[in-house]
């Protein structure tokens, strides 16, 4: 079996697996793996720039949230309908991407605390600014998404629209890092030097890539405020930022289903295991552990090396 | 031959008629199943601490009544909500449709109640909410299915800022104030009753929770202040504490606790609190009630320590439930029953005697007590906090009507 149709195969089976969950999952775990979508759309924000460009940025819960704020506030508080509130959701994370994009100037360690900073900032805002953002309430009873007196009201018919969404994304993306400009983000990674002697305005691709970032971070803050119903600053915090990351890197950073697979093992560990065992947490732990020392590229880059590991003779045969 | 087969039709219809009334008696029945409670409560993060003392006079409670309500047996599943809304109200997600509960209780921290009172609101499962105080859940944005047992942030400040004024005589005060909306409502209310008497504000010092060091906060007393009242909560009850006297502040200043010294952070302090004014708080453990006798000794058996105003939250929220399952005989899959029996209840907790105002939160006494050592027969030589003074009866609206109270807005820095 040749590398291509062993992948559309495995597509197949995860695209049936997840038309199928609504009908053999109960209502807790389909809200779970909604859930699960929508952070790994975040991750896969963050991996545009950790996997691709090779920058490590910790304010993409910033444009997660001020997307998620727009639209809640513009719903719950002003009263706009979703066609409305929520691309002024997705533009308002992106126009943030856009002005907070000026950090591409720095690089390594200078990048990460800057990006730290600019994070603090809109966590900030949304916790003080209580007459606005409501501050530790947040903001509640955010109505289900309706266009045109059709609503997503249900929660099985929520679980649909986020999975269309996040293959389209997933799609869209799959383009993006395949097209030049993908290469060119990779080449950066590998040397900025080299690319820059070759021609490249390495800046620009940077900033390029930080704004789409910026702009899938949105579009997970959208559906996430629609999920959830109710926002609260702790949306926008370091933590989470930290915790998307973590979801990249155990998944396989650089590929698309990685971060989706993070966010499963992530979300899934903190809401399951707690069920029933109090240090979930340090099962966390181990498991990060477990990835930096004996999977480094992730669940990904594991499946890949066992699958090359196992496939070498029978080629050879 | 051929009526055989409608008599025997006859036959089976007569058969299935009786199988189905059969169900329906085990339909019926059903209804006598066990009775499941879903408690959210933080048992790990920041506040696991008082999370832990929550399950602790959670399961004091149901222990005691044999986890009977109702004629019903009693069933609960704890989930962790780690103090973050997102994770409160996945849980909470979980117990209505996972665990299939007929009542939440929880959550404990402030900024979780909104988030699980939203599961409340989508799902219709009625949420008892134990401890978080948000002002604005019994307030501005209330919820027809959540009703709280506990106290709201600001109707412990009210009174406090009244004794502030009139017994302990202060007039130019420097708080310290937790930054956030727990923090704001108990400090802007002491501030609020205490300015209406005629009370000067020498200063408000705001400190996030988890401020590290608590050196510059003492040190930044404005120094023509008369006294200084404390609102902290979490680990920064002892930094404040060890920070005070560290820095000497205990020969230069008088330090009260709107709200400081609970029970759960008085084995981290010393003897150096003893006599001091701990507390405003609903709850006391050192009350000289049979009731909370009871409940204390209870629970120092068992636990060899005192109980928190977390435990007797936990343990007052179970036994409010019960008494409203027992008012209904059971029935709590009749929501509307249940939350009706919860709203018309009189509750005799350890606290004291309680019932809900027209706005689901309930009305009682609030206690401003003194940091005194104790001997206790189960646990020994103990500091706990002894009530002083006692207002009676105290409504989430103080002296004010509602109307006058909710036109003003919420309390914000």
């Amino acid at each position: 079996m040749n590398v291509r149709s062993y992948g559309v195969i495995m597509a197949l089976i995860a695209l049936a697996s997840a038309l199928a969950a609504p009908l053999v999952a109960g209502p807790f775990w389909m809200t779970l793996i909604t859930q699960i979508y929508i952070y790994g759309l975040l991750a896969l924000s963050v991996d545009l720039l950790l996997g691709h460009a090779g920058l490590y940025s910790l304010c993409q819960a910033s444009f997660f949230a001020v997307a998620a704020y727009t639209t809640a506030i513009l719903q719950v508080r002003y009263g706009y309908p979703t066609i409305v509130a929520a691309p002024a959701g997705l533009i308002a994370g992106t126009l943030l991407a856009v002005l907070y994009g000026s950090a591409v100037r720095t690089r390594g360690v200078y990048f990460i605390l800057i990006t730290i900073a600019l994070g603090y900032i809109i966590w900030g805002a949304m916790y003080r600014w209580a007459s606005f953002t409501g501050g530790d309430n947040g903001i509640t009873n955010v109505p289900p998404p309706s266009v045109a007196g059709f609503s997503i009201a249900s929660q099985t018919a929520y679980y649909y629209f986020v999975l269309a969404v996040v293959i389209l994304c997933a799609f869209g993306y799959r383009i993006l890092i395949r097209s030049p400009f993908g290469l060119s983000l990779r080449g950066i990674k590998g040397s900025e030097s080299r690319m820059q002697s070759l021609g490249y305005r390495t800046t620009m691709h940077l900033y390029a890539a930080f704004v789409i970032s910026g702009l899938i971070a949105s579009l997970a803050g959208v559906l996430y405020v629609y999920y959830n119903r109710f926002i609260n600053p702790v949306a926008a915090s370091f933590q989470i930022s930290v915790e998307v990351s973590l979801m990249a890197i155990v998944g396989g950073s650089g590929t698309i289903v990685g971060p989706f697979i993070g966010a499963g093992i992530f979300l899934g560990l903190r809401n399951w295991v707690s069920s029933f065992f109090e240090l979930h947490t340090a099962v966390m732990g181990a498991v990060f552990i477990a990835t930096v020392l004996w999977a480094p590229s992730g669940i990904v880059g594991l499946v890949e090396r066992w699958r090359t590991h196992v496939g070498k003779p029978k080629d050879q045969q | 031959m051929s009526n055989a087969i409608p008599r025997r039709n006859l036959i089976c219809a007569v058969g299935a008629a009786l199988i189905a009334t059969a169900f329906g008696t085990i339909s019926f029945a059903q209804q006598t199943g066990p009775i499941k409670i879903g408690l959210l409560v933080p048992l790990t993060g920041p506040l696991a601490a008082p999370g832990i003392d929550m399950v602790d006079g959670f399961k004091l409670y149901w222990d005691q009544v044999g986890n009977m309500a109702g004629g019903r047996k009693v069933e609960y599943v704890i989930a962790d909500t780690t103090c973050n809304p997102d994770q409160a109200l996945t849980q909470a997600r979980r117990m209505v449709h996972q665990e299939k509960v007929h009542i939440m209780i929880g959550p404990l921290c402030g900024h979780e109640g909104p988030a699980v009172a939203q599961v409340s609101k989508e799902t219709g499962v009625p949420l008892v909410m134990d401890t978080a105080g948000a002002d604005t859940v019994t307030k501005w944005d209330r919820t027809p299915t959540v009703v709280r047992t506990a106290v709201s942030a600001s109707q412990i400040g009210h009174p406090f800022g009244d004794y502030l004024y009139k017994e302990l005589g202060a007039r130019n005060v420097t708080f310290i104030g937790q930054d956030y909306t727990w923090g704001h409502e108990v400090t802007l209310g002491i501030v609020q009753t205490y300015k209406e008497l005629g009370g000067k504000v020498a200063k408000i010092i705001w400190n996030p929770i988890g401020t590290k060091d608590y050196g510059p906060t003492v040190a930044s007393i404005a120094p023509d202040s008369d006294a200084v009242v404390a609102v902290v909560v979490g680990a920064d009850r002892i930094r404040l504490f060890e920070a005070w006297f560290g820095f000497g502040m205990d020969k230069k200043f008088k330090i009260y606790g709107g709200y400081w010294m609970h029970q759960d952070a008085l084995p981290q302090m010393d003897d150096r609190a003893i006599g001091m004014i701990g507390n405003s708080l609903h709850y006391a453990a050192g009350l000289d009630t049979p009731a909370n006798k009871a409940f204390v000794d209870a629970f120092a058996q068992k636990h060899k320590r005192l109980p928190s105003w977390f435990s007797e939250s936990a343990y007052t929220a179970s036994l409010w439930t019960r008494t409203a399952i027992e008012a209904i005989k059971g029935n709590v899959e009749d929501k509307d029953a249940f939350l009706k029996a919860m709203r018309s209840a009189t509750i005799k907790a350890p606290r004291g005697t309680l019932k809900m105002d027209k706005y689901d939160n309930p009305i009682q006494n609030v206690y401003v007590t003194r940091i005194q050592k104790i001997n206790h027969p189960a646990i020994g030589s103990v500091l706990t906090n002894i009530p002083i003074k006692t207002y009676e009866n105290v409504s989430q609206f103080w002296t004010w009507t509602p109307e006058e109270f909710l036109k003003r807005g919420p309390y914000k820095r």
